[in-house]
């Protein structure tokens, strides 16, 4: 693993409440190479480390196309790499489970089934009684916001909508661990503004482990542990970053702290370095 | 209420079918030809057909045969084509030898079957199963494929084994397609039906048909055709009504172009 050196090093530390720093999750020189018609031999991903502590809540930044969802889809075993392996607790991932919930990026809800039909899906597949099942994907589904909206059909909804209704279908199973694969990326300012603070409060409520692409850099610190940078052409971490931002978080607070702002201006600069605007993809 | 334009939708069918018998009256009366009978005395001989006794147990016999020819066809089609939908090696087995059915006229394979199984129920049941299998199969198999490998990952997740998946995603999602296919093969369980009655006289409604042909009783020929003919459209009507509210909850995209109801 390439452990870059803290950069919060340069402000002083304020006290967080301390968590368990053992790894949930262990990715172990993970590469990706798919068989493309086009381009022989495409490396999607190359050689990736990178630790997970149990807890932590680590965004994934880079420019489009450096394997950001492949990377996700390794974690959720939905790929199996071509060398390399990733570990949860210890053991190897050989394929998905419900410890670990995905949010893709195309929602993939079920359109057969209503709003609330979706919610309930995993908590009934886990054998939860339909009455408390049905209660609790309620309570979820008016915590997205969508209360009025349990009997609709996904055909009914905006992608907004849609894309809350995915992050509530797979929080309605309580995942040990959250693989959100640019959860907030076709929501509204205003929308996706709250939505990070529900998710936020989840997180400081229950302390899941949150794995979180995204391509807005203000919304990877603003959120993250710890901002982990990609580059592409191969795929490759280039930069870890730690977030130490005290919690919990208030965004009224945060957007005018400067270290969150350094924070920001420092990451959207390496962000540039990365993906040069014009350089060929 | 409805709107002018619904009622001219509905209408509509209604409209062509009356329009279709004012031609055919005047292209009777014109052409005056013993074996063309007009429009009104086809239609005065279909009561003398339902009110018999004999034809009634053979009409009854063709559409058990045709239920039950469609339904096990549907039964084993839909199954085996998610299955290829799903999985390559099922594909690869079964993609050849469908290939070579399909062109097949199934009335052609007739005879053989006959000196197989003989000219009853089986031999006619039998073509009617592989008239109706293939169009399921192939709706079924190209639902199957088209199924978002997201949603799959998703189930997978929350814990679904393959099987799992299978009926509890890939039917579902499939559908409105496999549904297209039933309606595609509901007609040709009806036209392979009369083929095999033709063709293995014994009993049926075909077997009516033909039988007033060879006598020369062209009003009852023609009356068994618009019978025929009106069981297609009733059961096709019927059919579309289930899939609409089966597949409330699908995209448009899936809705037929052509529909009798
Ligand atoms: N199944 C596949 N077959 C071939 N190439 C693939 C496949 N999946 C991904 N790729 C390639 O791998 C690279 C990484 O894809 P990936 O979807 O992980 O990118 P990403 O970082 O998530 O991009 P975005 O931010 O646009 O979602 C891309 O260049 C893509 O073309
Ligand atoms: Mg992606």
């Amino acid at each position: 693993m390439k452990v870059v050196p803290s950069r919060s090093s340069e402000w002083v530390r304020p006290v967080t409440p301390q968590k368990p720093a053992s790894a949930i999750i262990e990715i172990e020189s993970v590469s990706q190479v798919f068989q493309t018609s086009a381009r022989k031999d495409h490396v999607a991903l190359s050689d990736i480390s990178l630790a997970i502590d149990e807890g932590a809540f680590v965004s994934i930044l880079g420019p489009s196309g450096c394997g950001k969802s492949t990377l996700l889809y390794v974690v959720g075993g939905f790929v199996s790499p071509t060398s390399g392996s990733a570990k949860i607790r210890g053991r190897t991932i050989m394929g998905p489970g419900p410890d670990r919930g995905p949010v893709f990026q195309e929602f993939a809800l079920f359109p057969w089934k209503t709003v609330l039909g979706n919610v309930m899906y995993g908590p009934r597949q886990q054998g939860v009684r339909t009455t408390e099942a049905e209660a609790q994907s309620r309570a979820l589904i008016e915590m997205v916001g969508l209360k009025g909206y349990e009997n609709f059909y996904p055909k009914e909804l905006s992608g907004g909508m849609k894309q809350r209704v995915a992050l509530a279908r797979t929080l309605a199973y309580h995942p040990e661990v959250l693989l959100m694969d640019e959860p907030f990326g076709a929501l509204d300012a205003h929308t996706r503004t709250r939505l990070q603070n529900d998710l936020l409060n989840i997180w400081e409520r229950d302390r899941k482990t949150v794995l979180f692409v995204t391509h807005s850099v203000d919304e990877a610190v603003f959120l993250s542990d710890k901002v982990v940078m990609m580059s592409k052409s191969p795929g490759r971490i280039r930069e870890v970053i730690d977030i130490d931002l005290p919690r919990p978080r208030r965004r009224s607070e945060l957007l005018l702290d400067p270290r969150y702002q350094k924070y920001v201006v420092d990451i959207e600069r390496m962000f540039d370095e990365t993906d040069p605007v014009g350089s060929p993809s | 209420m409805i709107s002018p334009a619904g009622l001219a939708r509905r209408a509509a069918p209604v409209l062509a079918c009356i329009g279709l018998l004012a031609m055919w009256q005047a292209a009777s009366l014109a052409l005056k030809n013993d074996s063309f009978p007009t429009a009104i005395e086809a239609i005065r001989a279909i009561p003398d057909i339902l009110g018999d006794k004999e034809s009634l147990i053979n009409i009854l016999a063709s559409l058990r045969r045709m239920a039950i020819g469609f339904g096990i066809a549907v039964s084993v089609s839909i199954p085996l084509g998610l299955l290829m939908g799903r999985s390559r090696a099922v594909a690869a087995f079964f993609n050849p030898l469908l290939m070579v059915i399909y062109p097949v006229p199934k009335a052609a394979l007739m005879p053989i079957i006959m000196l197989w199984l003989g000219v009853g129920d089986v031999t006619k049941t039998l073509v009617i199963f592989l008239g109706v299998s293939l169009p399921v199969i192939y709706h079924s198999f190209e639902g199957a494929k088209a199924v978002e490998e997201k949603m799959l990952w998703s189930g997978a997740a929350m814990g679904l084994s393959p099987a799992q998946r299978l009926v509890r995603i890939v039917l579902p999602a499939a559908l409105p397609e496999i549904l297209t296919g039933c309606r595609t093969g509901l007609v040709l369980a009806l036209i392979t039906m009369i083929t095999s009655e033709m063709i293995a006289r014994q009993s049926g409604a075909g077997n009516i048909l033909f039988n007033a042909l060879d006598m020369g009783q062209y009003d009852t020929v023609f009356a068994m055709i618009i019978i025929v003919g009106a069981m297609g459209i009733c059961l096709d009507a019927i059919f579309e009504r289930v899939r609409a509210r089966l597949v409330r909850w699908s995209e448009p995209q899936f809705d037929m172009p052509l529909s009798f109801s």
